[in-house]
């Protein structure tokens, strides 16, 4: 059974309430009686619904970290952010080039950038924000890619950016101009498209769809096994 | 970090580990002898949930009636629609559309792109946001045959003798044949892909597979490629109509007994719409949210069936729904991420599953069910460690990876793990992780065929809210690819539904009020309605006062 | 030698030659310019606001990388930061002084990147290449010169960024002789001009385009009247002007006659011998082969 556990004061969107220790941002809401329609997903430090921003009892600094990642200490005061107001320039890829003029074209506000680095430390991912906006400065798509690569697109960093840039937005773009243009083409991939396009394992596959069960279990457990 | 009394039990790890590593670098994998497959048998029998007595129930009524399925499952289809069809005017829509898909996730979204691709009107509706869904959460890879020494013959053979050849026949082609496009297809749309110096794609292996076939996207497989999904999904913004945080409750019908639209709530508005579409894809994913025999879940927070309930009271029938995928090593501890998937990769690095004194107790690397309840064995027999939540796990021996492969392993190919527990201050290169099975995937589901058709025309399933692909169980990288292949045929057979110039008739929700005069003959209480939209964590307590919430279901 | 060395971005974007020239022709007088690990733009856009300390973050930021570079024993005892941009320079030694001369000033920025950054002290000393090249010595330089510019007349073009405000000024902010030094060096014939610090128009460039093209045909014709054949700079933006918008001005007014434009290590580069797919000339607008094949140089 549950042990009786100690209580803390946390502030809920200025509101008060007693919530156990130990439990996460989003932890102590549902404890609180809310149940959560935004501000939620995956529960797991991967969707980034749950962008929040907090400030500690005694401390100047105002944080961000994800609700079900974040534990709540005592005196803390939450606020969740639902939604990051944005407006995602639509494009096609097929049109786009993997260089700097795409982004200035499309993400003019980039080049607003003031190197001030909130957007790093507002970062629940750790990813150096900064780094890859200036990186796509440089023209350097492919760096911007690797660096945001772990970037789950909660917003924080937008909602923090002096220079009003919406980060999480060029970063998408230039790990899709990455993945499209900038990294190498796979030579077996293509060469086993034109072996399916030519219908070469066509045959194997219908032997295999009729063949009666004890035969198709006898050829599973004979199959050789290749991997290291 | 851990309180002193956990740390006293890993104390006990310590202790073993010089012995352990030993064994380790003596027999590679093998230190522990694996089960014969009378051994297998019985501990399946005794441990597994699905095996329990009490797993399994008849269900009374629909398509599947009088077939054994799992006990939760049966709570949410012998529960009264939300809503009497008297409530909605079918004569006034609040939209009309040639495809509708219901879901965002990978399947709902790759779903989108082709039929837009065709020029048909394509709405997509989603519970939560665009991407919400186990699709972003995915961490491992996804399997296409495209290396030289690899064949889809192969991913054929790997595929059906993981389901224990209980998956469909025509589907399993569909999904191998399907592969190697499959990853073109999402190169092109930009998802970086991890390559090799030349270009080659790098491969690694995964449970059951015969060849490195698991392709990725670091560990951030799943938001590698349903991010870029949904990029390219909101590019289209003039081809597509978006409606979130929208849940689907009911199918509707027309008179004919094709499929004419559904029925979505609005969750903050607490309004419903009236959608009217000549095709419907349901891409609603799995059930872990449905917390089956009070598992903790790896599931994203909108996984609560919802799709299975409003198709089979619209008469699609289920598949293999007798079947529950457990992930043997689930966090446990810190209580912050109960549930947390740790990835099958750190016991093929090295890590060992040893028991509170510190003992080794199976081979690290069964299969996933037996692995589990081989767990669950240390657990009930009181060889498991207890959490001050009062939840019980065994260890996963970490440190060990580091001691066998040098420093630097874990941080290098661990990243996202290492991270987690970073976060509560626990160093998994230095302190062992408390494990315990955890919910996974929705083995079955609606049956479809390899054109993603179910038995209603017009309606499609594309995802792990289908059935018969997998079997009884699934691989590893292969749901990935489920949701790619099926999402992409759901699309195209939808839209091409469309195009051929089908007719709706009179649209009807009748069956919804047959169907709930059938839970009524059961006896069943008024207040138990479904489908659930979202799981309800409000104590006890503060529930028992909130008086529009005490059923099960959800109502907002 | 070992020198820390900040790019800039334009440099790695529309003007690449010049960076390629540069590190060749630094890498051939046995200096090594090491790229800073982490840099960020040196906050130009930024300086031309009116605007508070904010924009001072960008270069205080690449300030710390050579205090870091120091620590991590990358480079010894070197607190000097090399420039080729003229922008960057200008924008990095004015905020340099700034930190230096203003101890509250640095004290807040050092505040603002608390528990982020180490302090910055002060101490980095912002330098043009240019100003390497004079420290190491003309003569010196001279003996390396194995391809001189022979009867090459070249008018060297300073704009505003390397000399103005006088106190960051590389040079006599009135009369400076630093690039026609090089000039000579490399046994070209100097220009002496008119024009030479006069505005290239900068960044009305953006949208206001008229403006440049009256200034550059204002420089371009001053520098032909002195019997200039080309024209030296060592700032992308005027070497943007004055390359990229002699062809609208020519469009404009049939009598223009225009001039090729080089960034002042590509010459260097070519007096030195260097192979000429390494000074990117490629990129250059104006024709930069005709009058180097003319005088038989390559």
């Amino acid at each position: 059974m549950e042990e009786k556990r100690k209580m803390i004061k946390v502030y809920l969107a200025g509101e008060l309430f007693k919530v156990p220790e130990g439990s996460t941002i989003m932890m102590a809401l549902e404890y609180a009686g809310f149940q959560l329609k935004r501000g939620v997903g995956c529960r797991e430090g991967y969707c980034g619904a749950c962008g929040t921003v907090y400030r500690e009892k005694g401390d100047y600094k105002l944080q961000g970290g994800l609700a079900c990642q974040t534990v709540v200490t005592d005196g803390m005061a939450v606020a969740q952010i639902p939604f990051v107001p944005a407006e995602k320039p639509t494009y096609d890829l097929e049109d786009l080039t993997p260089d700097v003029n795409t982004f200035t074209e499309l993400f003019p506000s980039v080049f607003r950038c003031v190197s001030c680095n909130t957007c790093t430390k507002a970062c629940p991912q750790d990813i150096e924000v900064m780094d890859y906006i200036q990186a796509i400065i440089r023209g350097d798509i492919a760096k911007a890619a690797d660096i945001s690569f772990d970037c789950i697109r909660c917003g924080l960093c937008a909602m923090r950016c002096p220079a009003e840039i919406v980060q999480y937005d060029v970063a998408t773009l230039a790990r899709r101009l990455t993945g499209k243009y900038l990294s190498k083409k796979s030579p077996e991939l293509d060469k086993r498209l034109e072996e399916m396009e030519a219908g070469k394992f066509d045959e194997e596959i219908k032997k295999l769809k009729n063949m009666p069960k004890d035969k198709l279990t006898k050829e599973y457990y004979n199959r050789e096994i290749k991997i290291s | 970090m851990y309180p002193d009394y956990m740390l006293k039990s890993i104390k006990n790890v310590e202790k073993t580990r010089a012995k352990r590593l030993q064994l380790a670098k003596k027999y590679g994998k093998q230190v522990y002898d694996p089960m014969s497959e009378e051994e297998r048998e019985k501990i399946l029998n005794i441990y597994h949930p699905d095996y329990k007595e009490d797993a399994l129930r008849e269900l009374r009524i629909g398509p599947n009636k009088g077939e054994k399925i799992i006990n939760e499952v049966v709570d949410v289809m012998e529960a009264y629609p939300r809503n009497p069809s008297k409530t909605f005017d079918l004569s006034n829509f609040d939209y009309e559309t040639d495809v509708l898909v219901i879901g965002a996730g990978s399947a709902g979204l790759s779903a989108t792109l082709e039929a837009s691709q065709k020029d048909v009107n394509t709405m997509l509706v989603t519970k939560l946001r665009l991407g919400d869904s186990n699709s972003m959460m995915a961490q491992g890879g996804i399997q296409a045959a495209d290396q030289e020494d690899d064949s889809p013959v192969n991913h054929y053979l790997d595929v059906i003798g993981g389901g224990h050849f209980d998956n469909k026949k025509d589907l399993v082609e569909a999904l191998v044949m399907d592969a190697p496009q499959s990853i073109k297809w999402l190169e092109e749309l930009g998802v970086m892909f991890d390559k090799n110096e030349d270009g080659s794609m790098m491969v690694k292996s995964g449970g059951g597979t015969s060849r490195n076939r698991m392709h990725s996207t670091r560990d951030y497989t799943g938001a590698g490629i349903c991010r870029v999904l949904r990029d390219e999904v909101q590019n289209r913004a003039d081809k597509i109509d978006i409606l979130e945080y929208c849940a689907a409750t009911e199918l509707i019908l027309d008179d004919k007994g094709q499929i004419a639209g559904a029925v979505v709530y609005h969750l903050d508005l607490k309004e419903y719409f009236l959608i009217k579409a000549k095709s419907v894809i349901l891409a609603t994913g799995g059930f872990g949210r449905l917390h089956i025999r009070d598992f903790e879940t790896t599931n994203h927070y909108g996984a609560t069936a919802d799709g299975l309930v409003m198709a089979y009271r619209a008469g699609a029938n289920l598949l293999y729904m007798d079947s529950v995928q457990y992930h043997p090593t689930g966090a446990v501890f810190p209580e912050q991420i109960v549930g947390f998937l740790c990835t099958e990769k750190i016991r093929g690095l090295g890590a060992q599953p040893v028991n509170k004194d510190g003992e080794l107790f199976v081979y690290p690397l069964e299969p996933r069910d037996i692995e589990a309840s081989a767990f669950i064995r240390e657990c009930e027999e009181d060889r498991g460690v207890k959490t001050p939540s009062g939840l019980k796990g065994i260890w996963l021996d970490s440190p060990l990876i580091e001691q066998l492969s040098g420093e630097g392993t874990i941080e290098k190919n661990l990243p996202a793990m290492l991270r987690q527990f970073q976060r509560f201050d626990i160093d998994i290169r230095k302190y062992p992780m408390l494990v315990f099975p955890t919910l996974h995937y929705q083995n079955g589901g609606l049956e479809i065929n390899a054109k993603a058709e179910t038995s209603i025309p017009g309606l499609y399933v594309a995802g792990e809210n289908s059935g018969g692909v997998h079997g009884r169980n699934r691989l590893m990288g292969n749901s990935q690819l489920d949701i790619i292949v099926f999402g992409r045929r759901a699309g195209t057979n939808a839209a091409n539904r469309v195009l051929d110039g089908v007719k709706l008739g009179k649209p009807t929700l009748e069956h919804v009020d047959k169907y709930a005069k059938q839970v009524e003959k059961l006896g069943i209480d008024k207040n138990i309605i479904s489908p659930m939209i979202l799981p309800d964590y409000i104590p006890e307590h503060i529930k028992a006062k909130q008086l529009t919430t005490n059923y099960q279901g959800t109502l907002f | 030698m070992k020198l820390p060395y900040f790019p800039g971005c334009t440099l790695k974007t529309t003007a690449k030659n010049f960076e390629s020239s540069a590190l060749a022709t630094a890498k051939k007088i046995g200096m090594e310019l090491i790229e800073l690990d982490r840099w960020n733009c040196c906050g130009v856009v930024s300086s031309l606001t009116s605007d508070d300390l904010m924009k001072h973050l960008a270069p205080v930021r690449n300030f710390l990388r050579v205090q870091e570079m120091n620590k991590q024993e990358k480079i010894k005892d070197e607190n000097r930061l090399v420039t080729l941009c003229a922008m960057c320079y200008n924008t990095l030694s004015l905020s340099n002084k700034r930190m230096q001369e203003n101890p509250d000033d640095l004290d807040k920025i050092n505040d603002f990147m608390h528990k982020e950054e180490e302090d910055y002290h002060g101490n980095v000393d912002v330098v043009h290449f240019l100003s390497i090249l004079k420290e190491y010595g003309f003569k010196k330089l001279a003996s390396k010169v194995i391809n001189p510019l022979k009867d090459m007349k070249v008018a060297s073009y300073y704009g505003c960024t390397l000399l103005r405000p006088k106190e960051i000024s590389i040079d006599d902010t009135e009369d400076p002789k630093l690039m026609e030094d090089l000039v000579e060096t490399l046994g070209a014939k100097v220009i002496d001009w008119d024009a030479k610090s006069r505005c290239c128009g900068s960044y009305h460039t953006v949208n206001n385009v008229d403006i440049v093209h009256r200034l550059v045909q204002g420089i371009i014709d001053d520098a032909r009247k002195h019997g200039a054949e080309a024209i030296i700079t060592s700032c992308p933006l005027c070497a943007f002007n004055l390359d990229t918008r002699q062809s609208e001005i020519k469009e404009k007014n049939d009598d223009f006659q225009t001039i090729p434009i080089y960034y002042f290590t590509q010459l260097m580069g070519i007096a030195l011998g260097i192979e000429e797919n390494e000074l990117g000339l490629e990129f250059n607008k104006i024709d930069p082969n005709a009058l180097l094949k003319d005088l038989k140089l390559i």
